[in-house]
């Protein structure tokens, strides 16, 4: 099991869109993805899930990986983390 | 196993004298009045859902007075008191009033002499008084404290009420939990939460919810996001459940625990509470809006004492039994056919 702390850091926070892009991505991966925030446990390749936190910009999540391709799953999560999310103009 | 590390959220630490009031007003309809010291309710807080009657702190003896606790003073204190001389009473009620209550409750009418209000009020400690008899007001009270300090989790799953079960939809993601539960919404049946759950633990029961974000939206793969509520109608819709029965669905390969008699119980433990579970793999022709309509059905018939694998058991045993002195071979269930015309 991998655990990393991320931070949000697009403007409006993890919206239905960012959040779209992180599940579908998430679900590419074997590995079970679990995000944590201020003890708040979700499933990450569950939209509802990841927008039931309403992270906001500049909170930090923990990221719960665990599966036999957890490291490369990791990476790329972690990935579009610094990307914001590959989302160009928000509304 | 699901849930096998599910972990409990961060507990509410306190709440304020005033919202536990206002809640106890709004929530558990009782009566109560304040009689000292309104004015500081907001900065006052309860820590703690065990309460305390202060009689012997009130007769002087304070050593382990749980002065942290809120007070009840029932019919026994207010004779004790009012037994005493002015002085006396005083001094008494000096000795709990030197540390820092939360709030102190009269019940079942009783009254403090005015005096004693008087120091309240000084020592900034908040005094209410209600018509509840005391052991049924510390019920209600403890009641109300223990649902706003209950332990919870949060956990992945799809909850669903079929025929009054409180069934949880559990399996990986994308395995169809939604899916399922949209039929079942389909044939009637309730949705409590889609995706996020919410337990709470009391009195030993887990009561589930959604969250305020998530309730009543589902997500359907390849469609989206929809709301439950204005597509279906409020009958479509339940704010709580109990939970009853977990059912894991699983993929067949990963199935080795699946159940063929149904004489074994599995369970899960989810915040030290052992909850049935039932592991159903998902092949092709299999129907699972059927089948979570059975197992509440089959919950409900054990519920109400009838148990149909044991049943069916014990039939068997007892045939078995009856061999031995010279029975036969299972015959047709039927004796004699009288003919079936069209």
């Amino acid at each position: 099991m991998l655990r990393k702390k991320a931070r949000i850091l697009n403007e409006a926070g993890l919206h239905a869109r960012p959040a779209a892009s992180l599940v579908k991505l998430a679900s590419k991966f074997e590995s079970d993805f679990f995000i944590e925030m201020q003890g708040y446990k979700v499933n990450g390749k569950s939209i509802l899930g990841v927008m039931t936190l309403a992270a906001e910009c500049g909170a930090e999540v923990e990221l719960i990986m665990n599966g036999e391709d957890e490291h490369e799953a990791m990476e790329s999560i972690t990935e579009l983390f610094d990307n914001k999310f590959n989302i160009e103009n928000e509304e | 196993m699901p849930f096998k590390d599910h972990t409990p959220i961060p507990k509410k630490e306190k709440i304020t004298v005033a919202y536990m009031i206002e809640k106890l007003r709004d929530r558990v309809k009782i009566k109560v009045k304040p009689n000292a010291a309104e004015s500081v309710c907001d900065q006052k807080f309860v820590t703690d859902t065990d309460l305390h009657r202060p009689g012997l702190a009130l007769a002087g003896y304070l050593e382990l007075f749980t002065y942290k606790r809120i007070q009840i003073i029932g019919n026994t204190e207010s004779q004790y008191l009012a037994k005493l001389s002015r002085q006396e009473q005083k001094k008494s009620f000096g000795n709990i009033l030197q540390f820092d209550l939360p709030v102190i409750f009269l019940t079942d009418n009783n009254t403090l002499p005015k005096p004693l209000l008087r120091m309240a009020e000084d020592a900034g400690i908040p005094v209410y008084t209600t018509n509840i008899e005391t052991t049924q007001f510390m019920f209600l009270l403890r009641d109300f404290l223990e649902d706003q300090f209950a332990l919870q989790t949060m956990v992945h799953g799809t909850m669903v009420d079929v025929y009054g079960i409180g069934i949880l939809i559990a399996g990986k993601s994308g395995i169809g939990k939604s899916e399922v539960a949209l039929d079942l919404i389909e044939r009637g049946h309730r949705l409590v939460a889609d995706d996020v759950v919410m337990l709470s633990k009391k009195s030993n029961v887990l009561l589930s919810s959604a969250t305020e974000m998530n309730k009543h939206f589902m997500e359907i793969r390849g469609l989206g996001i929809i709301d439950v509520m204005s597509m279906f109608g409020i009958r479509s819709i339940r704010y709580q459940k109990r939970l009853e029965v977990v059912l894991n669905l699983s993929l067949w390969e990963e199935s080795e625990k699946v159940e063929r008699t149904g004489l074994n119980h599995d369970s899960v433990s989810i915040l030290n509470t052992e909850i049935p579970l039932i592991h159903l793999p998902i092949t092709p022709g299999k129907n699972i809006t059927v089948i979570a309509e059975v197992i509440a059905m089959n919950y409900l018939l054990e519920h109400y004492g009838y148990d149909a694998a044991k049943a069916f058991q014990d039939k068997v045993k007892h045939h078995i039994a009856h061999k031995k002195e010279g029975g036969e071979m299972p015959k047709r269930a039927i004796e004699y056919f009288e003919g079936d015309f069209e």
